[in-house]
This record gives C-alpha cells, sequence and structure tokens, in this order.
C-alpha cells in the first residue's frame, strides 16, 4: 500500500513573547496508508492539532520531513490540495450564511462544482436544513457542515480534527457510518480524537502522541496486544483457598473486591485445571483483554521524560506515569 | 478568479460592511434632506440684488487694491483715510484672490451648487475614508481572528495568493461603492441646485477642479482601505488598526507636534501625516514657518510660508501605505496560523 501522509521527525515549538519555548512537536513520526482509518490520539495539549497544522501548511515546522499524497508538504500542498479533505478544530461559519450559501462560496474559492453541495450535505445529514442559517444550527450540526466541506472535494485523503466535537450519541454513531462508508469507496482517513472508545471501533490503525512524540503506532489489534497483561478475571465459591492454590502455581493472583485477577499465565485452562483438580469449580473466567483507553492513559505518560527516546513505541510504563494527563506544561523542555 | 468573486460574495455578506453602507446612505440622506430644507430657488429680484453686491464687493476689493497701490506710490499720506494696507499691495489684488465674489455668496438661504460642491465632496471623501479603513481592517481581522482565511487556506494553500485576492478584492469593491456613492452624491446636490437653489457658474475649470479633488478623494480612501487591512493582518485584529491610529493620532499627530514645538523644530508640520493628506487632497498645503523670515531685512516682504504639494505628499502616502503593505505579506507568508 503506498503511503498517503508520510511525517519523519517532525518538530515545531512556539515562542512566547516573554522568551520563553513551548514544544510542541518533538521529533514526531506519523505513516498513513492509503485505505485506512487511522485514529491519532493524544491528550489535550499532546501536539495532535500542531501536527496537522503543520502538515496542512499553517504552521511553519521547525524541521522535519512531510507529504501529502506523495507530494512534500507543505511546499507542494497546492498540487493536491484539491484531493484532501480537511477540517481542523471547530472551523467558523458566518452565521447569518445558509449551511448551502456557506459550501457553495467554499466551493467556488476551490473551484469546485456547486452540485457538490447537495451531495455532501447529504452525506452529513444536513440536506434537509441547509436552507437554514448557520447562527440557529447547534454545535452538532455546525461540525456536521464543517465535515461537509472537508467532503466538497471528494477528496481521496480526509484529515478531520475532532470531528465528534458537540456530536450527540446519534451523530457520533452517524460519524462514525459516514467515515466507514468512506473508507469502504476508498478514502483514506486520519481522524484526531481523544474518544477513544470511537477511535477503537472506527479505526484499524492508531497512533498515540504524547507531549509532542509518538508513543505508539500500528494496527489497533497489535497496539492493544502489545500491551495484553495475560490476566483473567476468576469468580470461584471459595477464593481465600482458591488464592493460595493459584499462588502455590506460581501464578500470580491479585484479590478483588468481588472476584480474583489471575496473571502469568497465557493459557485459561491452567486456571481451571489448578483449581479443578483441587474441588474448586470456577463460576467466572474472562479474560483482561486492555482497551485502547487503558493503553492510552499508560502510554500518553511516558512522553514527559525528555530522556527517554524519541519514538517510544510500545514503551514500558512508568512508575506512576499511568494516567498522568494533567500537567501538560512543557514549557522550558528542550527540543 | 473563482477565489475573488467568492470573496466578493464573502465581502458584501459582512454585516459590517451592510452596516457602513447603511451609514453611508443614512449620512447623505440628512445632509440632501438638511440641504434641500433649507434652499429655496431665488426668485429674479433675489438674483438680481445678489449680483448687485457681487459687483460692488468686486469694485469694494479693486478701489481698496487701488487704495494701497497709491499709497505705495505717495500719493495718499499713510493716515489719511486711517486704513491700514499690507507692506505688499499685490495681496489685495482682486486678480490674485483665490475667488472673487459671486451672486451666490449674497443668496442666503440658497444653496448654490457650485460653491458647495467642493466642501460637500471633501466630507463625502472623509466619510469613504473612514469606511475604506474601518471595513479593510474589519475584512481581514475578523477573519483572521475567527479561523476564516485558515478554512480558506485549506482550500487554497497559498497564502499570497489568498491575501492578494482578498486585498484585491477588498480595494475593488470599497472602489465601487465610492464611485457609485460620490457620482450619486454630486449627482443628487447638483439636482438640488437645479431645482431647489442655484446650479452656479458650472465651467469646463470648474469640473476639472471638482474631477482632480474626486480622482485625489479616491485615491486617498483605496490608501486607507489598504492601511486599515495591512495593519489589521499585521495585528491579526481589527483593533490592532484601530488602536494603531487612535495611538498615532494621540502619540504623534498631538504628543509630538507639542514636543517639536517646545523643541523649536523646523518645519514640524513635514513630519506630520496629516499635512501630507491635505495637501494630497487639496492640491497643495501652506504651512506657517517661523524661521523663514528670521533673517530677512526691514522693508523687504517676507511671508513665512512655505507650500506643501501633492505630489511629495502622495510619494510619502504611497511609501507608508507600500510598506505596510509590504509587511502585512511577508509577515503572513511565515506566520504559524494556530
Amino acid at each position: 500500500m503506498s503511503a498517503v501522509i508520510e511525517i519523519e521527525g517532525l518538530r515545531k515549538s512556539f515562542r512566547s513573547l516573554r522568551g520563553g519555548k513551548r514544544v510542541a512537536v518533538d521529533g514526531f513520526d506519523l505513516l498513513v496508508e492509503e485505505g485506512q482509518i487511522h485514529g491519532f490520539l493524544g491528550p489535550n495539549g499532546s501536539g495532535k492539532t500542531t501536527t496537522l497544522r503543520a502538515l496542512l501548511g499553517l504552521v511553519r515546522a521547525d524541521g522535519g520531513r512531510m507529504s501529502v499524497l506523495g507530494e512534500p508538504s507543505p511546499e507542494l500542498l497546492p498540487r493536491v490540495a484539491g484531493q484532501v479533505g480537511a477540517i481542523v478544530e471547530s472551523p467558523q461559519f458566518f452565521g447569518n450564511f445558509t449551511g448551502y450559501r456557506t459550501l457553495r462560496l467554499l466551493a467556488r474559492a476551490g473551484g469546485v462544482p456547486v452540485s457538490r453541495v447537495d451531495e455532501a450535505l447529504d452525506l452529513v445529514g444536513l440536506r434537509d436544513r441547509g436552507d437554514e442559517r448557520v447562527k440557529g444550527y447547534s454545535l452538532g450540526m455546525k461540525q456536521r457542515l464543517a465535515v461537509a466541506s472537508a467532503l466538497l472535494k471528494d477528496p481521496r485523503l480526509l484529515i478531520l480534527d475532532e470531528p465528534a466535537n458537540g456530536l450527540d450519541p446519534a451523530g457520533i454513531r452517524e460519524m462514525r457510518d459516514l467515515m466507514r462508508s468512506l473508507a469502504a469507496s476508498g478514502v483514506t482517513v486520519l481522524v484526531s480524537s481523544h474518544i477513544l472508545g470511537e477511535i477503537q471501533l472506527i479505526c484499524d490503525h492508531v497512533t498515540i502522541i504524547s507531549r509532542g512524540r509518538r508513543v505508539a503506532t500500528g494496527r489497533v489489534d497489535e497496539v492493544l496486544a502489545g500491551h495484553d497483561r495475560h490476566e483473567f478475571l476468576v469468580r470461584v465459591a471459595e477464593p481465600e483457598r482458591a488464592v493460595e492454590l493459584l499462588r502455590a502455581a506460581g501464578l500470580m493472583v491479585v484479590v478483588d473486591a468481588e472476584a480474583l485477577v489471575v496473571g502469568g499465565v497465557t493459557d485459561s485452562t491452567v486456571i481451571s485445571r489448578v483449581l479443578g483438580e483441587q474441588g474448586l469449580w470456577v463460576g467466572e473466567l474472562t479474560p483482561l483483554r486492555p482497551d485502547l483507553e487503558s493503553v492510552f492513559l499508560e502510554l500518553t505518560g511516558a512522553g514527559e521524560h525528555p530522556s527517554l527516546p524519541r519514538q517510544v513505541d510500545h514503551a514500558t510504563p512508568l512508575p506512576g506515569a499511568e494516567g498522568d494527563l494533567i500537567d501538560l506544561d512543557v514549557r522550558g523542555v528542550d527540543a | 478568479m473563482n477565489l475573488v468573486r467568492a470573496e466578493v460574495e464573502r465581502l458584501s455578506a459582512r454585516r459590517f460592511v451592510q452596516l457602513m453602507v447603511v451609514l453611508l446612505v443614512l449620512a447623505f440622506g440628512v445632509t440632501a434632506a438638511t440641504t434641500l430644507a433649507g434652499s429655496h430657488k431665488p426668485n429674479a429680484d433675489e438674483v438680481a440684488s445678489a449680483r448687485a453686491k457681487a459687483v460692488e464687493a468686486r469694485r469694494g476689493m479693486e478701489s481698496t487694491h487701488q487704495a494701497c497701490l497709491d499709497r505705495q506710490n505717495g500719493l495718499t499720506q499713510p493716515d489719511e483715510r486711517g486704513d491700514w494696507y499690507p507692506a505688499d499691495c499685490s495681496e489685495l489684488d482682486p486678480l490674485r484672490a483665490e475667488r472673487l465674489p459671486v451672486a451666490a455668496d449674497f443668496l442666503p438661504g440658497v444653496f448654490s451648487f457650485a460653491k458647495e460642491a467642493r466642501p460637500l465632496l471633501y466630507f463625502l471623501i472623509a466619510f469613504l475614508v473612514l469606511f475604506g479603513f474601518l471595513v479593510g481592517a474589519s475584512y481581514i481581522g475578523a477573519d483572521l481572528n475567527s479561523g476564516g482565511v485558515v478554512n480558506l487556506l485549506l482550500w487554497r494553500p497559498r497564502r499570497l495568493t489568498v491575501l492578494g485576492a482578498k486585498l484585491g478584492t477588498l480595494l475593488g469593491g470599497v472602489l465601487v461603492v465610492s464611485v457609485l456613492a460620490s457620482l450619486f452624491y454630486l449627482a443628487t446636490f447638483w439636482v438640488i441646485g437645479q431645482t431647489a437653489g442655484l446650479a452656479g457658474r458650472l465651467s469646463g475649470d470648474f469640473w476639472r477642479s471638482l474631477g482632480a479633488v474626486h480622482g485625489r478623494g479616491l485615491v486617498l480612501v483605496l490608501l486607507a482601505t489598504a492601511v486599515g487591512f495591512a495593519i489589521a493582518a499585521l495585528g491579526r485584529h481589527t483593533s490592532a488598526a484601530l488602536g494603531a491610529v487612535a495611538a498615532y493620532a494621540v502619540v504623534w499627530e498631538l504628543g509630538g507636534r507639542l514636543v517639536l514645538e517646545i523643541v523649536d523644530a523646523r518645519r514640524p508640520d513635514l513630519l506630520m501625516l496629516s499635512s501630507h493628506i491635505g495637501a494630497w487632497l487639496t492640491g497643495e498645503a501652506r504651512f506657517w514657518d517661523s524661521q523663514l523670515c528670521a533673517g530677512s531685512r526691514p522693508g523687504v516682504t517676507c511671508e513665512g510660508f512655505y507650500s506643501l504639494t501633492w505630489g511629495p505628499a502622495l510619494l510619502v502616502l504611497l511609501l507608508i501605505t507600500g510598506g505596510l503593505t509590504a509587511a502585512a505579506f511577508a509577515v503572513f507568508r511565515r506566520r504559524d496560523l494556530v
């Protein structure tokens, strides 16, 4: 499969008027191949939007190499801009324009046939509301309009920054279906989000960024498998005795409030055999698979240590790093 | 071309632009209505009386000039009539007067197009300069601030083309509005003069002179528009342009002028933008130079005035506008749009 987006060693820092420097992206790599629905995850302030803006020529990178649809970006981005639909954060529209007029204006500016406007409105479910003024739209409807504007060009590549912002559950589901149908029709989709469940449902590939650095990338199932601790949830009639038996068999056991969490074993039959041989019958034996949220929380703490290598794919979680998404101020960190 | 068409639609759809056009129409309507209400068509007696008064006033000017010459030539004694005359009698020469009294000067309550067209045009130009500056500043300032420019750049990732299309569309739009407004404005007052006042003496010289003011005024409107656009683009906000102009007016035109006068700087007016704007619009501006006559011998005429003509004034205005616009494009080309 050919690469649709390639980013190598992207660096970007912002300077404040007081002379301080904030490193937004620090040697970041990204590869999106044709036909993928690629999730781009990261906590707020991790560098997602800066990366997308740099890719689309809206901010100047300090270093690194980028290409979109095979053309170096931003130098030759205009060559392929007609095939790239993008929304970056929530675009603003004229409140007193109708949705239709808003898209018609963009279509004209981009040299796209105006006939595409109805199709784009149809795709995002706004066909019936296209004649209404944008200022009367809900946040979710404005977000749909933004997506419609990205779809106007009939793009080969769709870049969506937080497309689910403001959408209700039904809207999120529609957006998910839309992305799937677009991918099925051959459109490559790069979608950034921090709604992890959605990404897991929609995307086949994922890249996780934290503090401007890539901390994981690959197929979603591979990334999840890489963080599988091979643990099982066990419910049994005599938990105290079960703990003794399992530990005696060399397994790691943690007593939870209502059940046991057994680790250090890949085959669940080992657990049932150890307990069954002693007359303890297992009521429940469930493998504890990591979900994207747990992997995300585990990984996004890794980037805060500048001494770590630039790319820390499948990094071992650092002590105390789990869930640490609060302090995002990286001022003073050298690039 | 598509980009320009889209920009024309965006520009015309802006609420602020629409509001300014409404204000323009209102100001125009109020001026026309008050002029119409305060004027009447003079009857034959009023016209004859006014003409007689004008002739008398011209004769008075000639006799004053002659009296000055008589005293200068020693034909009359200095205190014979108790009048004061300047050392240079040519100052009183009717032939050198800016304008001679005409009948319209002696027709109170009668609007004369020939007499009032120029000040009316100055008023309109002042409004259009304000219109152009504010519209120019808000057009790019609001777009940069709201993310409209980013949205456009996602479609057309050519920054200079996008900014150039915006500026070109803006200048074209303001020019069209200005030309239409000024022509309609002058035509309306011409009709008022014809129907409810006096047309006055509308010679070829009059139209040439009015046309020159009109043309220079339109150039000034375009320069103000470009300056508003450029400062707002540099500062990313509409308010940047408003703040810069307010700061310039207070700090330099008022404060700077005061300081220059205290330190007795020579010709401080040349350092003021307002002087150049006035010189460009009127064709020539005259300023007092206190040091010009400092070394002159007694008895030798020294006026103490110097002139700033439209040529150098235009050059200064073009340099400032061009510099700001070039800076805006250079900064926008490299700026991070976050």
